[in-house]
């Protein structure tokens, strides 16, 4: 039997995956398939389940039930995750070590250990000159730059970039998403949490999320379309309360609960 | 096992040092300066005088002879004074309360040649001072009451000891057991709020993100706090040991630096046991940092994993005698058998063929190697 790869294999799947805290649906059920080599959006409001699912995306977290691929391998996966790259939303760095010191010892878990191309991972963000600063006297822009080197020096295939842009002014938001787009350019899958909806539009496609549920999958357009309205905070509102009326209470107590 | 990652995680904890003086100075001068105090507390205690009154309330024959030679060898004592005014029980009570007395030795109203019984009266309030001028005076009521009685001796008392001198003091007991405490303590607290750090911080979600392995990361912060818990050691047990004369120098007086505790044993063998011992501290910090959330937290486990340890290894009072309900507590605390294992070696001078320590490093192994699994299982734990 050969087959015919018509389509690559998705980077990113769950299947039915869900997690549970007690009476809370964290992720409540989610199936998805995420083709390599785009930007993905993942858009919704605080506590919609954004990390949650990042979280068992990666293995960090054990699912209540469902399954998780990364690049094919059911996680979690130790070996898998010298692909993967992960910048959390607290920076995640030491901050009495130097921006030098934190760089190399990510990398160094990752197996990176090659000092010319960490230096090129510093001068990316900007941060080659400050490589001798303790991570705690730099600016938060600076930590997030270096959050974000730390996570992406391994140059893994598919990243996730749990809220990446919270906290960082306009000008170096749009350096981020350049950033993004190059890693994309090159073939690299991203996984973006963002609540902040004007960010949309940087995405190749969005999932509308909230409840621990996909509301709806596609491009920034597409789902305008299928809303009716040019706003995608409105066509966020729309998909909704359309699920939300969609849903009898009875199926759904975390909505009437706390 | 990646060793890479392993050197990673080792030379991370290096550099966090490195760049945290506070605590490096925790870690090596807080024992030396507590070593140093107890060693001066201790080496030069003073001999407290004391002051003592004989009293009479017998009505034999014979009993006014007895005070008086009472009293007169009882003077011959080093740090005894006599006061010959007080005359009766009551005065004697109320001198004591008002601190112008330290013991008063009664001579009950039913004393006789055939019923030497003596009464001896302290005020009660500090039972370890009062009784450090008890020996001088029971030597001296022995033989005197001998003397009295019609040649009748009792035997003298003279102590020996198997190991040590008799005259060890209490520092050359003391010392084997404060070095392998202290590295217990400090290291324990430093890998507890170090670790608690990496959970709060955001940094242990990240290095889970990462190919390292939990076995990795317990062996890496073994190593790098091992390596700080031997510096600590070496330095400690250098202070302990040794002793450094300096002359005087102008209007410096003579001093000495360092305690120079007799050890009969190998220095190295010290150190082996207070290693294994400081590694089990590694991992039941990194175990017990998972129940915590602030640093505040970790020093709360002080008075419920420290402070009991203390009480309970033989520190100050050997494991035999404790009540037999907390025996069998005592026999499970690891550093019940740091401190065996150091006393046979420091002042018995066992070496490694001796079965007692070779069994008090088997445990501590043992205890050691428990304390990495329960690390190594709450590290995967969820940082919801």
């Amino acid at each position: 039997m050969t087959v015919t790869p018509a389509t690559p294999p998705p980077a990113v799947e769950a299947a039915a995956l869900r997690k549970d805290f007690g009476q809370i649906h964290a992720v409540d059920g989610i199936d998805m398939s995420l083709p390599p080599g785009r930007i993905y959006g993942l858009l919704g409001p605080n506590g919609s389940g954004k990390t949650t699912l990042i979280r068992l995306l990666m293995g960090l977290a054990s699912a209540t039930s469902g399954t998780a691929k990364v690049l094919g391998v059911e996680m979690p996966s130790r070996a898998n995750l010298s692909r993967i790259g992960y910048m959390t939303q607290s920076d995640g760095i030491y901050p009495e070590l130097s921006v030098w010191e934190n760089l190399t010892f990510f990398a160094a878990l990752y197996g990176q250990t090659d000092k010319a191309q960490l230096h090129a991972s510093l001068e990316l963000v900007e941060l080659d000159t400050r490589a001798g600063t303790p991570a705690q006297n730099l600016s938060g822009g600076m930590r997030r730059r270096l959050s974000m080197a730390c996570a992406l020096a391994h140059h893994p295939t598919v990243i996730f970039l749990d809220e990446p842009t919270v906290g960082v002014d306009p000008a170096l938001r749009v350096q981020f998403w350049e950033h993004f787009h190059r890693l994309a350019a090159d073939g690299a899958t991203l996984l973006v949490s963002s609540h902040v909806m004007d960010e949309a539009d940087r995405c190749d496609e969005l999932l509308f999320i909230r409840d621990g549920r996909v509301l709806a999958q596609g491009t920034s357009a597409e789902l305008r379309k299928r809303a009716g309205t040019d706003n995608i905070e409105t066509a966020f509102l729309r998909f909704a309360t359309d699920s939300a009326s969609a849903a009898t209470p009875a199926a759904q107590p975390q909505e009437t609960g706390r | 096992m990646n060793p890479l990652r392993v050197a990673a995680v080792f030379r991370r904890i290096v550099a966090q040092f490195r760049r945290d003086p506070r605590s490096l100075a925790l870690l090596i001068v807080a024992p030396l300066a507590i070593i140093a105090l107890l060693g001066w507390v201790l080496g030069s205690q003073q001999a407290t005088a004391a002051r003592v009154a004989v009293i009479n309330d017998s009505i034999s024959p014979g009993s006014g002879a007895v005070v008086v030679r009472l009293q007169s060898a009882l003077e011959d004592q080093p740090g005894i004074t006599i006061d010959r005014s007080v005359g009766d029980d009551s005065t004697a009570r109320q001198m004591l309360k008002d601190k112008k007395l330290d013991l008063v030795v009664i001579l009950p109203a039913d004393f006789s040649v055939q019923n030497r019984k003596i009464d001896l009266l302290t005020l009660g309030l500090n039972s370890t001072a009062e009784a450090a001028a008890l020996p001088a005076v029971q030597k001296v009521l022995i033989s005197a009451a001998a003397d009295s009685s019609a040649g009748l001796a009792l035997p003298t008392i003279e102590r020996a000891t198997v190991y040590g001198s008799p005259n060890a003091t209490q520092l050359d007991s003391l010392a084997p057991v404060v070095v392998g405490f202290f590295a217990y303590f400090f290291v324990f607290i430093l890998t507890g709020v170090s670790f608690l750090r990496e959970r709060i911080g955001g940094t242990l979600e990240r290095l889970l993100a990462t190919p390292v392995s939990r076995a990795e990361i317990v062996l890496g912060y073994s190593l790098g706090f091992g390596f700080f818990a031997t510096l600590q050691v070496a330095i400690v047990l250098a202070f302990v040991l040794g002793r450094l004369a300096i002359p005087a120098l102008g209007p410096v007086p003579a001093f000495a630096i360092g305690l120079g505790v007799h050890t009969a044993g190998n220095p190295l063998i010290s150190y082996l046991l207070v290693l294994v011992l400081g590694l089990g501290a590694v991992s039941l910090g990194i175990f017990l940092s998972t129940f915590a959330r602030t640093e505040l937290q970790i020093l709360q486990f002080i008075p419920i994993v420290i402070v009991p340890q203390g009480l309970l290894s033989g520190f100050f009072w050997p494991i035999e005698g404790l009540p037999n309900l907390l025996q069998p507590v005592a026999r499970i605390l690891p550093v019940t058998y740091a401190i065996d294992g150091l006393r046979q070696v420091m002042i018995a001078g066992a070496d490694l063929s001796s079965p007692q320590v070779l069994l008090d490093l088997g445990v501590l192994t043992g205890i050691a190697a428990v304390f990495v699994i329960l690390a190594a299982a709450t590290i995967r734990r969820e940082v919801a």
